[in-house]
């Protein structure tokens, strides 16, 4: 059980005028701006739950696992964790969560995978007997076997990543933190990592906390998110309410040699469309069109399109994060 | 007492693992066992031209001076061999964010990055420093009995532990600062004044390796109870308070530190 409660985190950051005059300036007359980078959030995850955190790059996800976990201390608010809080006795509380995040490893870089395994039973001080078994789950889970004797650093980003997220699970922690899990995978290794979190989840009733900015991370593994935007909650739900409300958003793509497409095609008049159903971008022979596919079938809009004018190459996309960010935006945010 | 079998437990499994990590880059260890011995050689030449030249400096006989300087290197080397990578905190852990590591296990923080390297180039310090006491000692006209031999010993650990405090306060600036590298450097480098005796140095540096920056008590102030049977309960009972004094100021500025630690983008 996850409680998050009006959590806060300020930084301090030094502005500096460009060039090395601005650093020599900045050394002696500091300006020195208070950036809220986590304002104001609020939020609780059952046990047994993966919550999809989410948000654009910068939005402040990171921060907030990095207060849940004891990284960061909070500037106001708090959160506990199984009624621990993070930053008092450190030491006991992480012994119930387990972190990975996706940029770093903990993994002993220079050494054979098996090493580090064997360092951090020690640290978590995991029994003989416990820790067998644990490896044999995490390796029919992960499927380690294949690279577990390969030094760290010969890895591959996806056998290093289940790497690391095997060493953030030995010592069978209650929550699992998981920032960015998937980032810079390829589609099958991505596909992988999923099946497993599922598995562990399902298996030891483990609550996760994912943060990613792949909609598509969190649309196959978790029911409710938490969207992020700029330190602030914008979304918190279910993914399907998220999809009705904004994401029914498609992207078409096409080439066209069509001198004005946006009037040749004339989508608002032909689908009576309103407003905030459709938005068109033309660059060059390439057009962007961006329509709201519950007041248009996309086999309808891609078979009138089609019909109607001279097209090559053309491509139906799902909205990304921005996109939905962008029309949360301008319609207001509605919980 | 449990924690401190545990904390000598993880000790042995972080130095089984740090051994390793050189057996896997053999030749960068070969190159640089080669580096440090011809680092010494170097070292000791100029030693030797240095006290060929002064023959007694300020009432101090040469052997005495090389009896200190000798001295010097022993705790210098402990340390240096041991607990090296607080340096890396204020080089890259704090700057670069992969302090997250350690706040995310159960261990003290401190320990575990106190314990995760050790620096093979101080057997060096500590080779060189054996030597130039086994050399002087013998002509030294030293009185030796039990309790100076208990007293000399233990004082080594203390004196080393003085070092290690200043690289533990110094090392923890990073933490507001970001890096700290110059600042560790800045004041590791005034122990050079201790390999001397504090005596031949002007008021002003000898207040501050005495006072400010306890490096005095490394092993001037051993030395002189050692060779002169000058006030015991000054020379090691004051090495034994002030690393230990200095240790409540580090561990307290290291937690400190901890909690204004800001991360790195990710």
């Amino acid at each position: 059980m996850i409680e998050v409660e009006n959590l806060r985190k300020e930084f301090k950051k030094t502005i500096k005028d460009p060039g090395l005059r601005g650093s020599v300036k900045s050394l002696f007359r500091p300006k020195v701006e208070k950036i809220v980078a986590v304002n104001d959030i609020s939020f609780s995850v059952p046990e047994g739950e993966i919550l999809g955190f989410i948000g654009p790059n910068g939005a402040g996800k990171s921060t907030v696992i990095k207060m849940l976990t004891g990284i960061l201390t909070p500037t106001a608010g708090k959160c506990t964790i199984n009624g621990k809080n993070p930053r008092e006795n450190r030491k006991n509380y992480v012994k119930e969560i387990g972190v990975v995040f996706g940029q770093r490893t903990q993994l002993w870089w220079d050494l054979p995978l098996r090493e580090t395994y064997g360092v951090l039973k020690e640290i978590y001080e995991v029994p003989d007997d416990r820790f067998k078994k644990r490896m044999a789950f995490l390796n029919e889970v992960l499927d380690l076997d294949s690279f577990i004797t390969n030094p760290v650093r010969t890895l591959s980003l996806g056998q290093r990543m289940r790497a690391d997220i095997a060493a953030s699970l030995l010592h069978s922690p209650k929550v699992l933190f998981l920032d960015e899990p998937t980032i810079g995978l390829d589609v099958v290794v991505k596909d992988n990592i999923r099946n497993a979190i599922e598995e562990i989840n399902r298996q030891e009733h483990t609550t996760v906390i994912l943060t990613t900015h792949d909609l598509s991370d969190i649309e196959l593994l978790s029911k409710r998110i938490v969207m992020i935007d700029k330190g602030q909650k914008v979304f918190d739900g279910a993914i399907a309410d998220l999809k009705t409300k904004y994401g029914q958003i498609r992207e078409l793509d096409f080439e066209t040699d069509c001198p004005d497409p946006e009037r040749e095609l004339d989508y608002i008049n032909r689908f009576s469309l309103g407003e905030d159903d459709i938005s068109f971008e033309r660059e060059g022979m390439s057009v962007k069109v961006r329509f709201n596919s519950s007041a248009v079938p996309v086999s309808e809009m891609v078979g009138y399109t089609l019909g109607k004018i001279n097209i090559s190459d053309i491509s139906v996309k799902d909205a990304d994060i921005e996109e939905i960010i962008r029309r949360l935006y301008s319609q207001g945010v509605e919980q | 007492m449990k924690s401190i079998r545990r904390a000598l437990k993880m000790y042995r499994i972080f130095a089984a693992q740090e051994l390793k990590r050189m057996m896997e880059y053999k030749a960068d260890f070969v190159i640089g066992i080669i580096g440090f011995l011809l680092a010494q050689v170097s070292n000791l030449a100029f030693l030797w031209l240095i006290f060929r030249q002064v023959p007694d400096l300020m009432g101090w006989s040469i052997n005495e001076i090389v009896f200190i300087y000798g001295f010097s290197l022993i705790p210098k080397g402990i340390d240096h061999l041991l607990f090296d990578n607080l340096w890396a905190i204020g080089h890259f852990i704090v700057r670069k964010g992969e302090f997250d590591k350690y706040l995310t296990r159960p261990i003290n923080t401190l320990f575990h990055v106190m314990v995760e390297k050790f620096q093979t180039e101080a057997l060096g310090e500590l080779i060189v420093g054996i030597g130039l006491i086994s050399v002087t000692l013998p002509q030294l006209n030293v009185q030796w009995y039990a309790l100076k031999i208990i007293l000399g010993i233990i004082v080594i650990p203390f004196a080393a532990l003085i070092y290690t405090d200043v690289k533990i306060a110094t090392a923890s600036v990073a933490f507001w600062a970001k890096r700290s590298g110059s600042v560790i450097y800045m004041f590791y480098m005034v122990s050079d004044f201790a390999k001397y005796p504090a005596t031949i140095y002007n008021r002003v540096v000898k207040g501050i390796i005495t006072y400010i920056i306890p490096f005095a008590f490394t092993a001037y102030f051993p030395a002189v109870y050692i060779l002169r049977d000058e006030n015991p309960i000054y020379c090691i009972g004051m090495t034994v308070v002030i690393s230990l004094a200095l240790l409540a100021l580090g561990v307290f500025v290291w937690h400190k530190g901890t909690r204004a630690y800001e991360s790195a983008g990710s």
